[in-house]
């Protein structure tokens, strides 16, 4: 089996800068990143939504490859500097021995390119694995077309392959501003950013750089649809909203546009971390559930860090990489350190260094997410796909509907809802998962699970923070068997496989 | 305010429990459920759903063959759907090692009048589209099949309140009041509940409350994993067995399969013991495309673990306690979900009349005489030394 002192999960600019910190320390250093993904991935919007907006040339893997470089110099200078870099080798899985799962041959990750996996041994790991889109349904986000903020840029900076001439983009912080101007300098006509908000949220700069290019500013306004043929978006009907979030009649506008882009806020990948057992907390100003960490970046799990967007991200740090960064070089230095690389003084004097106030983020970010779900079931109703892999409304949601696949109505079944399970206990979001289907689907529940968690909230009158995280299983990539297929399986494990427990044994006694 | 009280207090809202709990209910008891987390939160809604006369394990025909007359009437009896399907299972053996236990289970089918079919390979692939060429044949047992766990407890949930029973989840057991022999009240994190019988049905835990009222219920705890693919086109509708794995093709179509090794653990008996999977899974993945090479190409989106029990002789335990004399122990041994119906409709009679019209003489806990306190350790079934 492969072994490797440290170990780093994304190469983006925390995961870079992670890298180069410990191996400048010098400690030995591998960097993994999935980058350029299997194309097929991208049609079950996996690792981002990337709305089936992907030009079909995507498919040449070594101009991907080039690409993927080429955007990211950071990754030059890591290679330099003697970092072992690891691209298009995606981190499916991380184990470690706990109280019930005590056999492993220590901590581990499981990659994988793109035609087979394998395990790494690690001493440490620093996640910097990012952060996705949240998702927000509306009528027509199922049609091709509907994207995330996070898949747009992927596509347009790192593989120069966004197949799309008209964007409207939900949200006016910085991400959904920032997201306008790529889309711009990318050749796109933005007609349209909208808000729920009553005023622009992000940067009143690249606002009026905006305004100045002929892109409307809709504020207090949500979508009502998007439709199109063809299963493709051609259409978004956007309708303003009053002070309680209910559509204002009459208001709507018909806006031409084969793409639209949810940019209301990004979630943090804490996959990894969360099948490690990593303590997570939930909090609303860095995003959702983010791990529980100290001033070195690391995990309640020893010997695991983890650095950027995926510590939490916030709207105030859109335009501020240098957080990412900073966080990133703590990790490094304190991982460097934990290893025996650097002294303890020598890494608090580097830390101290790092020390800066970092950006100011929203006042109540949850809220801001909550206000767009309500007025988007209030434009769009509850019939609106909330899980489109599995097809579930969230009507379906909040009345436990057995999925329509069963054909399945009785009296008894109309009788129960998420306020009958009430009378049993607080809702579980796994348990709803389980029976509704809502998060089971091909994407792994990355579109759906924060509105899911949203919804049951709000229907059970629970506080968001205290909802159990519906859980994250390996593999946290949809990877073919044969992929996963183990080429490394050894004797022992093929020959030993025993029949289900063992066989009957005579009655005792 | 005087103390709650119920006829009866089923410990654990796992299948076996609410399958109790129903009959119980339904033949006019007044029944409480106690669980210390969710309906179907640990074995009885996260496994492999099969369903099975059960020759690989005589003591259980008569439960497993009494199961089967219900399953088919559950959802409408119940009211809410199963996912019960019964178009058999097959089993199919791609080594010599699996044609072995081929006889043995054949013949006591034969034994027992119960129907099988031997098949030779080009029929198991006609039965499975899909399935590899190369086995060495396959045993089709007509009446068998599979439903879907966590819906399935939740119907016996659903429908046992639904007959006015009582079910309180998030509810961890601390205690018994014990008097004349007899408990006379539950001790529940969320207050004492008085009854004239205590149901058992923890689980994993059925050893730890057993001790609680001074008893020896030998079973120990043990984790074990199965994977999710992605829906394909709807194969096969038969619970599937071969290759090392158990399985099916769920109603929305992903296959979903375990086996392989277990792991010794132990719970306590208040918190969610920890359900990680392994690169066991890995494994199981492989075995999975050796098994059905028309899904090698599918991809695998989740896994999952559980914690199972198993006694001495891997048999379910349906008994009642000498003393307490009002304690009934049931647990499964990891084979709960199939033979749920006939275990709720056992632990009824056993309640109500004292005895069963079922055939549960082999699973009485007489047989476990000679097992001493230590007995864990003496076969090794005991969690593995930590490890970092």
């Amino acid at each position: 089996m492969e072994s490797r002192p440290l170990v780093v999960v994304g190469a983006g600019v925390a995961g870079t800068a992670a890298a180069i910190e410990a191996v400048k320390a010098g400690v030995r250093v591998t960097l993994v990143d999935e980058n350029p993904i299997v194309p097929s991935m991208m049609g079950l919007e996996v690792p981002l939504f990337f709305g089936r907006r992907s030009r079909p040339e995507l498919v040449d893997r070594a101009s991907m490859l080039e690409n993927v470089s080429a955007a990211n110099e950071a990754l030059a200078e890591a290679e330099e500097a003697g970092v072992e870099v690891l691209l298009g080798t995606c981190v499916w899985g991380a184990f470690c021995n706990s109280e019930t799962s005590r056999e492993l041959d220590g901590p581990q990750i499981g990659v994988a390119d793109g035609e087979r996996s394998w395990i790494i041994k690690f001493d440490r790991l620093i996640v910097a694995s990012g952060a996705r889109d949240l998702g927000m349904a509306f009528a027509g986000w199922h049609l091709a077309g509907a994207m995330g903020a996070n898949g747009a840029h992927s596509l347009m900076s790192r593989y120069h392959a966004l197949s799309s001439q008209r964007m409207v983009v939900l949200g006016s912080g910085n991400l959904g501003l920032h997201t306008a101007r790529m889309a711009l300098d990318a050749g796109l006509e933005v007609p349209a950013v909208v808000d729920v908000s009553p005023t622009v949220r992000g940067d009143d700069a690249i606002a009026s750089e905006l305004l100045a290019k002929g892109v409307e500013l809709y504020t207090s306004h949500t979508v009502r649809e998007a439709s199109g043929s063809a299963g493709e978006i051609d259409s978004v009907v956007l309708v303003e909203i009053d002070d309680c979030n209910e559509p204002v009649d009459g208001s709507e506008k018909v806006i031409a546009a084969d793409t639209v882009c949810l940019a209301v806020g990004l979630v943090p990948n804490v996959e990894l971390l969360s099948i490690l057992g990593c303590d997570l907390i939930f909090r609303s100003e860095l995003g959702g559930h983010v791990p529980v960490c100290d001033d070195w970046m690391q995990t309640s799990v020893d010997g695991v860090f983890v650095a950027g967007d995926a510590a939490g991200f916030h709207d105030g740090m859109a335009l501020a990489p240098e957080v990412s960064r900073r966080q990133g070089q703590v990790a490094g230095i304190a991982a460097a350190e934990s290893l025996g690389a650097v002294r303890i003084e020598e890494a608090r004097d580097r830390r101290e260094g790092l020390r800066a106030a970092p950006p100011a983020g929203p006042a109540d970010v949850q809220a801001g997410r909550e206000k767009w779900r309500r007025s988007l079931v209030k434009a769009g109703g509850l019939d609106v796909l909330v899980c489109p892999c599995e097809e579930v409304t969230c009507a379906d949601l909040i009345d436990l509907r057995p999925p329509r696949y069963l054909g399945w109505e009785s009296e008894q079944m109309g009788r129960r809802s998420l306020r009958t399970q009430l009378e049993d206990g607080p809702v579980n979001p796994g348990q709803v998962k389980r029976l509704t289907r809502a998060g089971t689907g091909h994407c792994q529940g990355r579109l759906c699970r924060e509105q899911v968690s949203m919804l049951l909230a709000k229907e059970s009158g629970a506080d968001i923070a205290g909802m159990p995280l519906m859980s994250y299983r390996p593999p946290v990539r949809p990877l073919p068997l044969n992929v996963l297929w183990p080429h490394d399986e050894t004797e022992q494990v093929r020959g030993d496989w025993p029949k289900w427990f063992s066989p009957t044994n005579p009655v005792l006694g | 305010m005087a103390m709650e009280r119920a006829d009866v207090v089923v410990i654990g809202a796992g299948v076996s429990g609410l399958s109790s709990a129903y009959f119980l209910a339904k033949a006019g008891m007044d029944v409480v459920v106690v669980e210390k987390g969710l309906v179907g939160g640990e074995a009885s809604g996260r496994n492999g759903g099969m369903i099975s006369e059960r020759v690989d394990e005589p003591p259980m025909i008569p439960m497993a063959v009494e199961s089967l007359k219900i399953w088919p009437t559950l959802d409408d009896e119940l009211g809410y759907p199963t996912e019960f399907t019964h178009q058999g299972r097959l089993q199919v053996a791609v080594s010599e090692e699996e044609m072995g236990d081929f006889f043995s289970e054949r013949d006591e089918s034969l034994r027992r009048g119960l129907s099988v079919e031997e098949l030779d390979p080009a029929e198991v692939v006609d039965l499975i589209p899909g399935i590899t060429g190369r086995t060495l044949g396959g045993l089709f047992f007509a009446n068998g099949g599979h439903a879907n766990p966590q819906r399935t407890v939740q119907a016996f949930a659903w429908a046992f309140q639904d007959l006015g029973g009582r079910l309180y989840q998030d509810t961890a057991v601390t205690g018994f009041e014990i008097g004349g022999g007899r408990v006379a009240s539950v001790e529940t994190t969320a207050g004492p509940i008085g009854t004239d019988v205590v149901v058992a049905a923890a689980g994993p835990q059925t050893g730890l409350l057993a001790e609680m009222v001074g008893a020896h219920v030998p079973v120990a705890p043990a984790r074990v994993e199965i994977l999710a693919t992605a829906p394909l086109e709807p194969l096969f509708d038969i619970a599937l067995v071969g290759n090392g794995l158990y399985g099916r093709q769920a109603a929305r179509g992903n296959l979903l399969f375990g086996g392989g090794p277990h792991e010794w653990t132990d719970v306590d008996l208040t918190s969610d013991p920890g359900k990680p999977n392994t690169p066991l899974i890995r494994n199981i993945a492989r075995r999975l495309a050796e098994l059905l090479p028309v899904a090698a190409d599918t991809p695998v989106i989740r896994s999952w673990a559980g914690i199972v029990e198993q006694a001495p002789d891997y048999m379910p335990i349906i008994d009642i306690l000498d003393a307490p004399s009002n304690y009934v122990v049931v647990t499964a041994s990891a084979h709960g979900f199939g033979i749920s119906p006939a275990t709720g409709k056992a632990v009824s009679e056993l309640v109500l009349h004292g005895e069963s019209s079922i055939d549960i003489s082999a699973l009485g806990l007489d047989r476990f005489a000679g097992v001493g306190p230590d007995w864990r350790e003496e076969r090794g079934w005991v969690p593995g030394p930590e490890r970092t």
